[in-house]
C-alpha cells in the first residue's frame, strides 16, 4: 500500500506546484510528478526484493524483473536532462514570473 | 543482410549528423546537412515504400535480442508515407531557415537534426516506452529551437510549451508503464488486440492514448497549440506544424488500429472531441488577430478532420484519413512559409497592420490563395480530395457518427471559408500598404517606416513556398495515383496480422 500511496502523495503535490505562477515551483512539480511515474513502472515489476537479474546466475524464478528498472533508468535520465534545461529557462527568463512583461525594448505585439 | 537492418541508419545518421553539425561550425557544411539530410530521409521512405510493394511489413528487432524483448523497428506502407511527407516537409522548412538566416542561430542545425532523428525513431518504433524515448528525443530540441530562434516573449511562450509538452509526456510514461503492469509487455505487436479483449490493459492503452491526443492538439486540450505555434518564427512554425501533431496522429492511428483491432474506446466521447475539434479549430480561426495565429486554429480543425479516419476506422475511412493528413502537412507547410516570408520582408504578421499585399505581391498572394483554397477543400488543391474522400468515407460508414462527421465538416468548412475571407481582405485585400517594419539591429522587429516602392519580397523567400503548394497540386492533379498508396496503408492498419508476424517472427 505504501508505494500506490506515495504515488498519490506525489501527483498531488506535482500537480499543486504546477500550478504556481513561478517557474521553478513549476519545474519542482514536474519533478515530483516524474518521480511518480518513476515509482509507477517499478510497481509494475514485482516491488518485494529479487535478486539481480544477471543471466547464468541467478534463478530466473528468482531475479527481479530487469525491464522496469531499465525503463526507470531510461526515464530518470531523460528527466535530468529535462530539469537542466528547463531550470535554465527559469534563469534566464526570470523577470517573466511576474505579471508585467520584462523591458527588453520591444514591443510586445509586433 | 536484409533491408530491415538498415532502419536504425533512419534515427543514427540524423542524430550523428547533429554531432557533426556541432563540431563543424562552418556554414556550408551545417547547411548541406541540414536539408540534406531529411531529404535523404524522404528518399530513404520512398525506397522503402517501393520495398513494400514486395514484403508489406520490415521490421528489425535492435541488437537481435530475441523478438518480443528486443525493441522493435518496424516500417509498413504508413511509416514510409510519413517518412516521405515529414522528411521532404523539414528539407523544405531547413532550407526557408537557411534563407531567412536563422540557420545561422547558434545550435539550430543540430537541434533541427535531432529533430528529424527523434521523428524518424517515433514513426518507427514498435515499442511504447521507446516510443516515449523518441517522443523526448523530438520534443526537446524543440523547447530549444523555440527559445534560440526567439525574443524574450518567446522564451515564456517556450516555457508554457515546454511545460504542457512534458506533463503530457509524463502521462504517456505513466501510460507506459500501466500497460506493462497489465499486459507484461510494451511490445505493440505482442499487445495486438490485447486492449480490446481485456479491459485493465485496455485501460492503460488508453492512458497512452490520451496523453498522444493532447500532443495531437485534439479539443478541449488544444489550448497550448494556437498560443505556441504562431509565437515562434514562421521557419520554426512550418517544422513544428508538419511533425510534432501529426507524429502523435501518427501513433493514434497505430495504437489504435494494433492494440484495439480498430475499436477506439469510448467512441462516443472520442466522436463528440472529433466533432469539437473540427468546428472549435474553425471558429477560432474568427478571433485571431495575426495571420499565423488563424492558420494555427486552421491546424486544430484539421487534426479532427484527420481523426475523423480513425474514429469511424473502415477501409475508405482509413485511407481518407491518411490522404488529409499528408495533405494537411503540406498545405500548412506552404502556408506557414509563405506567411513567414511576408513577414520576413515586412515585419509584421498582424491582420491590422496590413493591408492591399495582393497589388504589390503578386506570387505570394496567388501562393496563400492557393493555401486558402486548400484548408477550405477547393479545387485545384489537394484539400479538395482530402474532404470529398472524408465526406465520401463518413456517408458509407455504418455507425451514426459519419452522418455528424459530415454535418461537422461542412459546418466547419463554411465558418472556415468566412473566417479565412475576412483573413484575406484584412492582409491581401483594402488600401495600398502606407508603411512596414523592417528588421531594427537592436531590438529585433523595428518601429513602423514608410514603405518605399521597391521593397518587395525576394523570389527566393518564397521558393520554399511555392515548392510545397505546387505538390498540394500534384495531390490534386495525382490524387488517382497516390490515393492507392494511401489505401495501402489504411490496409496496413485493418490486417494487423502482417506486422504482428514481421515483429514476432511468428
Amino acid at each position: 500500500m505504501i508505494l500506490p500511496l506515495t504515488i498519490g502523495v506525489l501527483v498531488t503535490a506535482g500537480v499543486y506546484l504546477l500550478t504556481r505562477r513561478s517557474m521553478v515551483r513549476a519545474v519542482f512539480g514536474i519533478g515530483l510528478l516524474s518521480h511518480a511515474a518513476n515509482l509507477l513502472i517499478l510497481t509494475a515489476g514485482v516491488t518485494s526484493f529479487r535478486e539481480e537479474p544477471i543471466a547464468g546466475r541467478v534463478d530466473p524464478a528468482l531475479a527481479a524483473d530487469p525491464l522496469p528498472q531499465a525503463f526507470v533508468l531510461t526515464a530518470i535520465v531523460i528527466t535530468l536532462a529535462v530539469m537542466v534545461l528547463m531550470l535554465t529557462m527559469a534563469v534566464i527568463g526570470h523577470d517573466d514570473d511576474l505579471r508585467r512583461a520584462p523591458e527588453v525594448g520591444e514591443t510586445p505585439d509586433s | 543482410m536484409s533491408p530491415a537492418a538498415l532502419l536504425p541508419l533512419l534515427v543514427a545518421v540524423p542524430l550523428l549528423a547533429a554531432g557533426v553539425t556541432v563540431v563543424v561550425r562552418v556554414a556550408a557544411v551545417q547547411r548541406a546537412l541540414l536539408v540534406g539530410v531529411p531529404a535523404a530521409t524522404a528518399v530513404a521512405g520512398l525506397a522503402l515504400l517501393r520495398a513494400h510493394a514486395a514484403t508489406p511489413v520490415l521490421a528489425d528487432a535492435v541488437g537481435a535480442f530475441e523478438p518480443g524483448i528486443a525493441i522493435p523497428f518496424v516500417s509498413d506502407t504508413l511509416t514510409a508515407v510519413m517518412l516521405v511527407v515529414t522528411g521532404a516537409t523539414t528539407a523544405v522548412c531547413a532550407w526557408f531557415l537557411c534563407l531567412t538566416g536563422e540557420d545561422r542561430y547558434r545550435f539550430v542545425p543540430p537541434l533541427a537534426l535531432m529533430l528529424t532523428g527523434g521523428v524518424n525513431g517515433a514513426l518507427l518504433t514498435g515499442d511504447l516506452f521507446n516510443l516515449f524515448v523518441f517522443v523526448e528525443v523530438m520534443l526537446l530540441p524543440s523547447y530549444a529551437l523555440i527559445a534560440v530562434t526567439g525574443s524574450w516573449r518567446r522564451l515564456g511562450i517556450g516555457r508554457m510549451f515546454v511545460l504542457v509538452n512534458l506533463v503530457t509526456s509524463t502521462f504517456l510514461l505513466m501510460g507506459a508503464a500501466l500497460v506493462y503492469g497489465a499486459a507484461g509487455t510494451v511490445n505493440l505487436a505482442a499487445l495486438a488486440g490485447a486492449a480490446a479483449d481485456d479491459p485493465q490493459v485496455g485501460l492503460a492503452v488508453s492512458v497512452v492514448l490520451l496523453a498522444l491526443l493532447v500532443k495531437g492538439g485534439i479539443v478541449p486540450v488544444h489550448g497550448w497549440l494556437p498560443r505556441a505555434y504562431p509565437a515562434t518564427s514562421a521557419g520554426i512554425m512550418a517544422l513544428f506544424a508538419g511533425l510534432h501533431t501529426k507524429v502523435g496522429l501518427y501513433a493514434v492511428y497505430r495504437i489504435v488500429a494494433v492494440a484495439y483491432g480498430g475499436q477506439i474506446p469510448w467512441a462516443g466521447l472520442f466522436g463528440a472531441a472529433v466533432v469539437l475539434t473540427i468546428l472549435v479549430g474553425a471558429l477560432g480561426t474568427n478571433a485571431e488577430r495575426r495571420m499565423r495565429g488563424g492558420i494555427a486554429y486552421q491546424m486544430v480543425s484539421g487534426v479532427g478532420h484527420i481523426l475523423v479516419g480513425v474514429a469511424l476506422f473502415t477501409p475508405a475511412a482509413l485511407a481518407a484519413g491518411v490522404f488529409y493528413l499528408v495533405h494537411h502537412i503540406v498545405t500548412v507547410g506552404a502556408l506557414v512559409l509563405a506567411v513567414g516570408a511576408v513577414e520576413h520582408t515586412y515585419g509584421t504578421g498582424r491582420l491590422d497592420r496590413l493591408s492591399g499585399l495582393m497589388r504589390r505581391e503578386r506570387w505570394a498572394s496567388a501562393i496563400v490563395g492557393l493555401g486558402l483554397f486548400s484548408l477550405v477543400g477547393l479545387p485545384p488543391t489537394s484539400g479538395l480530395w482530402g474532404k470529398v474522400g472524408l465526406v465520401l468515407a463518413s456517408a458509407a460508414a455504418p455507425s451514426a457518427w459519419g452522418v455528424v462527421f459530415i454535418v461537422a465538416m461542412m459546418i466547419a468548412s463554411v465558418i472556415s471559408l468566412l473566417a479565412l475571407q475576412r483573413w484575406w481582405v484584412a492582409a491581401f485585400g483594402g488600401p495600398p500598404l502606407q508603411t512596414y517594419r523592417p528588421d531594427d539591429p537592436e531590438h529585433g522587429r523595428g518601429v513602423a517606416v514608410p514603405l518605399p516602392d521597391d521593397v518587395r519580397i525576394p523570389g527566393r523567400l518564397l521558393a520554399p513556398a511555392t515548392v510545397l503548394i505546387a505538390v498540394s497540386v500534384v495531390m490534386f492533379a495525382g490524387a488517382g495515383v497516390l490515393f492507392p498508396v494511401a489505401q495501402d496503408a489504411a490496409g496496413g492498419l485493418l490486417d494487423v496480422g502482417p506486422y504482428v508476424e514481421a515483429v514476432l517472427g511468428r
